[in-house]
């Protein structure tokens, strides 16, 4: 199979699952951060397909969200969703992937357990840690909140990732059995 | 699934892409710059009146602008909580000026001019494997994908629901990432034989 092919394949599934993941309804928290499933997209997408490819599959569904489709959840879209208070997050998303999928290169993933730890490790450091740090910065400079209010702030958001890493490291051990044949990281 | 493209023509319309982009790119770097309050109130009412003047096309955004309206109201309650009354106007003075004219741009541009900027903008970063030439492929195969997707999440749920009783939930979600892989498979194997790539 040809890699090029492959790569515009893998890019534009996972860009469309992390769509999906849009259309499940959204909890609205103080500060105008909404809980959604898609950050779960981010760490499927850095643990599935490496970190170059995690970061086109983000890249291509934030332009296709800046044109104008509502593909985030509860139907948002367009440029403007860029100077929402939550835009930190959105901007964190495709380096979140990258450093997800980089970390899930680096760590072991022979076995479908030591797959689902490396993934749960690196959906923990990529999708959760480096996200939330671009999501402070927004709330920051966007919201005008200290530091000190926007690290408690996303806090709240925290148990919530949590349990999307685990649910990661699950897919990530199914899939690890289903498909034995799979490059988890690239 | 639908654009949030208006069809009705406005002045906005014959604006280039290009120019807008870099129009909300200005506007979005300059209000951060300053925290002046006249200045900011002045920004504000000025990308109000041009968003009054889309007339009929602004109405299809009435959703974003609920979203902006809640935003709002919850950063100025927060800083008013915080008794920072002048911070959260500023914060919101802001946030009106660059989202109502990033709804502006949304409404009065195609998505094919748009993604022909980006093109244009991603080209720097080929180093990582980003292919600009190939956008408009990768965002027609996305959206075919995410309608699929959603109808097989569905199925999978239905199905799941037969057999149990109860909601799939997060259960079919490792069952819809192999299908997931499997198709992408699939459709890598159709693409090269259509492109020879």
């Amino acid at each position: 199979m040809n890699t090029s092919s492959l790569s515009i394949a893998l890019v534009s599934l996972f860009a469309a699952l992390i769509a999906v993941f849009g259309l499940i309804p959204k909890i609205d928290l103080p500060l105008g951060v909404p809980i959604t499933l898609q950050t779960l997209g981010v760490m499927l997408a850095g643990c599935m397909l490496g970190p170059k490819r995690a970061l086109q599959a983000l890249l291509l569904f934030l332009a296709a969200v800046a044109i104008g489709l509502p593909l985030l959840s509860g139907g948002r879209g367009g440029i403007g969703v860029f100077f929402a208070p939550a835009s930190g997050y959105l901007i964190g998303w495709p380096v979140g992937a990258f450093v997800a999928g980089w970390v899930m290169h680096m760590l072991p993933r022979a076995t479908p357990r030591g797959a689902a730890i490396s993934a749960f490790v690196a959906s923990a450091i990529g999708g959760l840690l480096v996200v939330h740090v671009f999501g402070v910065i927004g709330l920051v400079h966007i919201a005008n909140l200290t530091w000190e209010q926007a690290i408690m702030g996303t806090l709240v958001f925290v148990p919530g990732d949590l349990i999307k890493c685990a649910l990661c490291a699950t897919v990530v051990h199914t899939v690890a059995r289903g498909l034995p044949d799979w490059r988890f990281g690239g | 699934m639908g654009s949030l493209y208006s069809d009705d023509p406005t002045w906005l319309h014959g604006v280039p892409a290009a120019i807008k982009l870099a129009f909300l790119a200005l506007l979005g770097t300059s209000v951060f710059l300053t925290s002046q309050l006249v200045a900011l109130s002045i920004c504000a009412a000025c990308c109000l009146v041009i968003f009054a003047s889309l007339g009929s096309a602004a109405a299809r955004a009435k959703p974003l602008i609920m979203g902006l309206l809640f935003a709002s109201v919850l950063i100025g309650l927060f800083h008013a909580y915080m008794q920072q009354p002048m911070v959260g106007t500023i914060s919101v003075l802001r946030l009106i000026s660059t989202t109502l004219m990033g709804i502006a741009l949304t409404l009065t541009t195609r998505h094919t001019d748009l993604l022909a900027v980006f093109a244009w903008l991603l080209r720097p970063l080929r180093f990582l494997g980003v292919e600009p030439e190939r956008l408009s492929l990768q965002v027609a195969l996305m959206l075919r994908f995410t309608e699929h997707f959603f109808v097989l999440w569905r199925r999978l749920d239905d199905a799941h629901r037969l057999r149990t009783g109860k909601a799939g939930g997060f259960k079919i979600l490792a069952p819809l990432t192999i299908q997931m892989l499997v198709a992408a498979r699939r459709v890598a194997d159709t693409l090269h034989v259509r492109f020879r790539r």
